[in-house]
């Protein structure tokens, strides 16, 4: 392109291409649209935003565009979903308290017995629909290749290899996973399985229309881990790297059973209400103290850190 | 006065230029913008080398190490303020803790200060939430220094109908937080001065001598 014509095929560019977003938006401050195309005049390297500019917003523009000759494209307010993945959990299994601390001979380990298989109801019914979608589904099968999902995931996490991953775990899963992890790095080693995991409820919700099926299951893991997390200079954030942990999770698949190409990913965490409190993390953290007046002193004394309730969340 | 009549001429020039254009715009509308995206526009204004500092990841570190200090890069573009007014300001809280560096802008007169003053309270603040820095008063100012920002052209009037081009003149601050105390520089009295003086005098050797 000849130079003298660079400049006024920019602005030609810039009111086709920004003309595609909103039409507030296409008047970019810092470059404001000039109604005048320039032809070889003198390079401005830096364009102020422009003086009056909230003036001349409140004037119709449109017309003023449309009178100038200039042709806007159709512009679509468009906002993408993704139905590849549920938005959440449906039905959430509610673990029974002191679950992995109980054996099944005494008396509370007999009464968490029965309340569960009186809740496999509806999961053998979700299993039965699961099957007629996926017919080589097995549940003790399943329970096996769900946690081998599960370690892939985590070491694509800690390689943050993100191809890997969005193939391993649901588009809703993702941002959960990796959120401010990206100047991380994070050392995490499976151990072993203390128990072999288990398929403890299964659903089958359905998005939009009764046909659209998704499989959520959830599958019970009791092993060994190692996490150690470390920040961007090097320094040790979280956790530590040589002494293992034993961790009861909760972990929901969810495959969409009506795409014949849908595999099964990991969906999310449920952490129950009584689940331990986890290590601090190694910082000291300044917590909020309460509003105080001019006048009042603080009362050390008794001052109450509020802790939070005991609720049963989704990760 | 010579640029003066040159635009009049020019602004017939353009209209002109424009209307046997007008049946071209048509056509380069048209064109999709992918095929225009080629254009070349200039890499200075978006290239932050400044920023980019702050996404460099170190490996993690051995437990017998000594920690390494976090460092925070911040940067505020196209201030509308003098560069070498801005030095002054940025050489004087070089080497300070942070408060105390505030506490000096906050009584400091000039333009530059509360600029300075909002930079280096954001940088503190990232330097908490992002940086994973523990205690917001741990930190000093490692570096600190202005640069020229892009100057608009304007024309100035002088007598006779003469006129010399006017820079409407901005600056760039750059500013490197490093957590730890702020390090001491040894005091040096003309007492140590005068001695290595003297041991230099002491050390020298005479050669071809006797």
């Amino acid at each position: 392109m000849a130079a003298p014509m660079r400049r006024t095929l920019q602005v030609l560019h810039r009111l086709t291409c920004s003309s595609l977003t909103n039409a507030e938006a296409s008047l970019d401050l810092r470059h404001p649209v000039p109604l005048s195309i320039p032809v070889r005049t003198k390079k401005r390297y830096f364009i102020p935003p422009a003086v009056g500019m909230k003036s001349k917003m409140e004037e119709n523009i449109e017309a003023k565009i449309r009178a100038a000759g200039v042709v806007v494209k159709q512009e679509y307010m468009e906002r993408p979903i993704n139905i590849s993945c549920t938005a959440g959990v449906y039905d959430a299994y509610i673990p029974p308290e002191g679950d992995a601390r109980l054996s099944t001979l005494s008396k509370e380990g007999l009464k968490q017995r029965t309340e569960q298989i009186r809740q496999s109801a509806a999961s053998q019914l979700a299993i039965r629909k699961i099957k007629g979608h996926d017919s080589l589904f097995k549940t003790k099968e399943f329970a096996e290749q769900a946690q081998e999902i599960f370690i892939e995931a985590h070491n694509a996490l800690t390689q943050f290899n993100k191809a890997k991953l969005h193939s391993l775990v649901t588009e809703r899963c993702y941002p959960e996973m990796t959120r401010g992890n990206r100047y991380k790095t994070i050392h995490w080693r499976f151990i072993e399985s203390l128990e072999p995991p288990k398929v403890v409820q299964a659903r089958c919700p359905d998005m939009v229309s009764k046909d659209n099926l998704y499989g959520q299951v959830t599958v019970r893991m009791h092993s060994k881990q190692t996490l150690a997390i470390y920040d961007r200079f090097g320094r040790l954030m979280l956790g530590c790297e040589e002494h293992p942990k034993d961790v009861l999770e909760y972990l929901v698949f969810e495959r969409h059973l009506v795409n014949p190409y849908g595999c099964w990913r990991l969906h999310g965490k449920i952490v129950p209400s009584w689940a331990p409190a986890k290590d601090p993390v190694i910082k000291t953290v300044m917590i909020p103290g309460p509003k105080l007046r001019p006048e009042d002193e603080l009362d050390a004394v008794n001052l109450q850190v509020p802790k939070p309730a005991a609720v049963q969340w989704y990760k | 006065m010579a640029t003066a009549a040159m635009t009049v001429r020019g602004v017939a020039f353009i209209r002109n230029m424009s209307a046997s254009f007008h049946c071209r715009f048509q056509a380069l509308i048209g064109r999709c913008p992918q095929q225009l995206s080629c254009l070349h526009t200039s890499a200075l204004l978006e290239s932050k080398t400044w920023e980019r500092r702050n996404l460099k990841v170190f490996p993690p570190q051995k437990p017998d190490e000594a920690l390494r200090p976090a460092e925070i890069h911040l940067s505020r573009r196209q201030i509308k303020y003098s560069k070498d007014k801005m030095w002054y300001l940025a050489k004087m809280i070089r080497g300070l803790s942070i408060d105390q560096a505030v506490a000096q802008l906050e009584f400091n007169d000039k333009k530059g200060a509360k600029i300075m003053k909002e930079v280096l309270l954001e940088a503190q603040d990232k330097a908490v939430k992002h940086h994973h820095v523990e205690f917001k008063s741990n930190l000093y100012v490692a570096e600190s220094f202005s640069g020229k920002g892009r100057y608009l052209k304007r024309l100035r009037y002088h007598g006779r109908g003469m006129c010399g081009v006017m820079d409407k003149v901005y600056c760039h601050y750059f500013v490197k937080l490093v957590e730890g105390p702020p390090p001491r520089t040894e005091e040096r009295t003309g007492l140590d001065e005068a001695r290595d003086y003297v041991q230099k005098l002491r050390d020298r050797t005479i050669i071809h001598s006797l």
